[in-house]
């Protein structure tokens, strides 16, 4: 069975980007407009893996990650943020919010396949 | 922090237009703007294109300036460097307009340049790959376009007001100097040396 990945961005562009990088490389994705979209759908199914924006209308990628980590289904599932945010400041709200690890926009797909892959196989 | 060559940047030059009696920030090649106060954001764009972008309710508002990094051979490939490129331009002018209380629903673009008017470039319809980028990154995003001056010959001045998002355009016919094609030149050349990808680091 493919594994499954949640990405979660309010940009349309990204979500396309993103979901044509995982698919590609046979993942099965599931898009999500912004937090509370990504929330919502993390309930009905268990992902192996969620990919968020920061910036987001409703709830942004750093309360995404606390509300998910508060869940006892996502308490250990990869959380990795890909953001225009840069600074060390945001990376280490990131880490003690219980990322998992922080991908800086522009994306490489490249380099996003090669972390996917060494976080969930 | 690694600075990178391809990072945009929030538009360092501010002063005081006397010819509007407003205060102004000038923008150049890879940089941006945004403001929710009532001021002026001015650039000069030869084949680059400019976003500006508001919200129609708050009148929070911001502008980019920026090209696709020049290729021959990305055409049509929705992961080139140019689309990612393209794409982060316009998302970091998107994102620093959502955190000062724009709402997406909201937002309106006016998009300007896009000129063909270097003879450098190899790729020769290089204003109108960036005019036509930005067209299709808004329709994408569901962002309406209310206005657009794109292609054509001259290098373009714009004058855009956030507050009220109005935007002035002056033709420029006699350009008196290389300033503004050495900046596009230079500005093209340092994305064309830097490969486009953000830092990755797990926790």
């Amino acid at each position: 069975m493919p594994k499954s990945i949640l990405t979660v961005d309010d940009s349309a562009s990204i979500r396309q980007m993103v979901s044509f990088t995982l698919k590609g490389a046979g993942y099965e994705v599931v898009e999500a407009v912004d937090g509370e979209d990504g929330l919502q759908k993390a309930k009905t199914k268990a992902f192996n893996l969620i990919l968020s924006d920061q910036n987001m209308p409703r709830l942004d990628g750093l309360g995404l990650i606390k509300s998910l980590r508060a869940m006892p289904q996502y308490k250990m599932v990869p959380i990795l943020m890909l953001t225009t945010e840069s600074s060390d400041a945001m990376k280490a709200q990131g880490r003690a919010a219980g990322a998992t690890g922080w991908l800086v926009k522009p994306f490489d797909p490249q380099k996003l396949l090669e972390v996917v892959k060494k976080v969930i196989g | 922090m690694v600075e990178h060559a391809f990072e945009e940047h929030l538009a360092p030059n501010q002063y005081y237009d006397r010819q509007f009696d407003i205060e102004a920030a000038k923008i150049l090649p890879g940089e941006y703007y945004v403001t929710r106060r009532d001021m002026l954001i001015v650039t000069v764009l030869g084949s680059c294109v400019s976003a500006c972008i508001r919200d129609r309710v708050s009148g929070i508002g911001g502008m980019n300036h920026f090209m696709l990094p020049e290729s021959g051979t990305e055409n049509g490939d929705p992961l080139s460097s140019s689309a990612r490129y393209g794409t982060y331009a316009m998302e970091m002018l998107i994102n620093q307009l959502i955190k000062l209380g724009a709402k997406r629903p909201n937002l309106e673009a006016k998009v300007f340049g896009g000129g063909n008017v270097m003879r450098h470039f190899t790729v020769h319809n290089i204003g109108e790959r960036n005019a036509d980028f930005a067209l299709e990154y808004l329709k994408t995003e569901k962002i309406r376009v209310v206005a657009q001056d794109l292609v054509g010959i001259y290098p373009r001045k714009v004058y855009f007001f956030p507050k009220t998002g109005k935007v002035l355009i002056k033709r420029l016919r006699n350009i008196h100097n290389n300033t503004i094609f050495e900046r596009e030149k230079e500005y093209s050349s340092r994305l064309q040396v830097t490969p486009i990808a953000g830092d990755v680091e797990l926790f």
